[in-house]
């Protein structure tokens, strides 16, 4: 029994794959669990989306009532946080909020692994979400869209003001994946510190055994918010998304 | 679909007054749903949390990037190091505050958006 609680969080090849599939620039490129999962979560929600609306019935059944709630949820919430024109952008933000969330809730099953605890993993989408900002607003607004780091100052304080935007505004795709990876992290540490109490407790034998129910239905407690930030947590990155593509699609100053 | 009505149900018109009812029952729970489907406010955990990440990548990539710069004079034979990794912590600072009272302004019109839903609602 391994009752190291980051044990859950090792990424290792699977399938006997020992050997490296490929090379990439000289880096081995292996198949991972954590890679497994990210297909499963892909291939999973791309399949339920499909076939929960290919029904198509006026009255839906469940699975379609929950694909098109899903789709309404993110229709609202880029439609509030960016108005008409982001509603360009939705099949990226949809997608975005169905893989983390999906990632998340794959990563609740015990025993599976969670995608979105690896910083590789939410950097690398937050990296995408920043690209994609300056990518568009740099086609919408042209050299224009560095407006966005030049506030309303005298030009004297504009020189100290100019590089303080800059590194603000790079802090994002920081703050933005360490959010989500410390949330997932923190959790699922937690559930397996309260499990490796429960495993302990119950081989003291005695009375201590019969204790050992008290941080099990703590963990029940635990998992019940878990399913919550796990909701959370996909749809605060799927939000802030909206709130970065509306900067760079109005420039608006919030100075 | 299968389980539709018999002809009798069908035939015989709705009564108006049940419908009319209906119609409002909808409209309030459309409006109820539609403030309800704003932000929730963030806990105070929450808010900590959100703080602490602001000012401590802010740092990270200020550090960062005055380390690179470094490195990059250092690479041509300036050896500048570590001027501009003090400059830019420096301003790495400023910038995590700035974006701590970025994230407090936010949090506030948040919370004022709410109060004023609860009290249009009541």
């Amino acid at each position: 029994m391994n009752l190291n609680p980051m044990e859950q969080f090792a990424i290792k090849p699977i399938f006997g794959l020992d050997k490296p599939l490929l090379h990439i620039g000289g880096h081995p490129i292996f198949f991972t669990n954590q890679a497994l999962l990210m297909v499963i979560v892909a291939v999973a929600s791309a399949l339920f989306l499909t076939f929960a609306v290919k029904p198509n019935r006026l009255v839906p059944t469940r699975g379609q009532s929950m694909a098109e709630m899903s789709y309404e949820f993110v229709a609202n919430m880029i439609h509030t946080a960016t108005g008409e024109d982001g509603l360009k952008f939705f099949p990226v933000v949809f997608t975005l909020f169905i893989f983390v969330l999906c990632s998340n809730f794959f990563g609740m099953i015990p025993g599976s692994f969670t995608v979105t605890s690896q910083i590789a993993v939410t950097l690398a989408l937050a990296c995408f979400v920043i690209g994609m900002v300056i990518v568009t607003g740099f086609v919408k607004h042209g050299i224009g869209f560095l407006k966005l780091f030049v506030p309303h100052a005298p030009w004297y304080l504009l020189i100290l003001l100019i590089p303080i935007e800059v590194i603000s505004f790079l802090t994002r795709p920081i703050s933005l994946s360490v959010r989500l990876f410390a949330n997932m992290l923190a959790g699922h540490t937690m559930l397996a510190v309260f499990g490796g109490f429960v495993v302990a407790l119950g081989s003291a034998g005695g009375i201590l055994s019969v204790l050992s129910i008290a941080p099990m239905l703590l963990i029940v407690a635990i998992m019940l918010l878990e399913l919550l930030v796990a909701f959370l947590q996909a749809y605060v990155f799927a939000i802030l998304t909206c709130i970065y593509l509306n900067e760079a699609l109005h420039l608006h100053d919030h100075h | 679909m299968a389980a539709f009505r018999t002809w009798e149900t069908v035939l015989t018109a709705p009564d108006p007054q049940r419908l009319t009812d209906l119609g409002k029952r909808l409209d309030e729970l459309q409006t109820k749903q539609a403030a309800g489907s704003k932000r929730p406010p963030p806990n105070q955990s929450g808010i900590a949390f959100r703080f602490a990440t602001e000012l401590v990548a802010a740092l990270i990539v200020g550090g960062g990037l005055g380390w690179g710069i470094d490195w990059l004079f250092g690479h041509f034979g300036f050896h500048t190091r570590p001027a501009f990794l003090i400059l830019f912590f420096v301003l790495g600072a400023a910038a995590g505050i700035r974006n701590v009272m970025r994230a407090a302004a936010d949090i506030n019109a948040e919370i004022a958006n709410t109060r004023s839903d609860k009290e249009n609602g009541s």
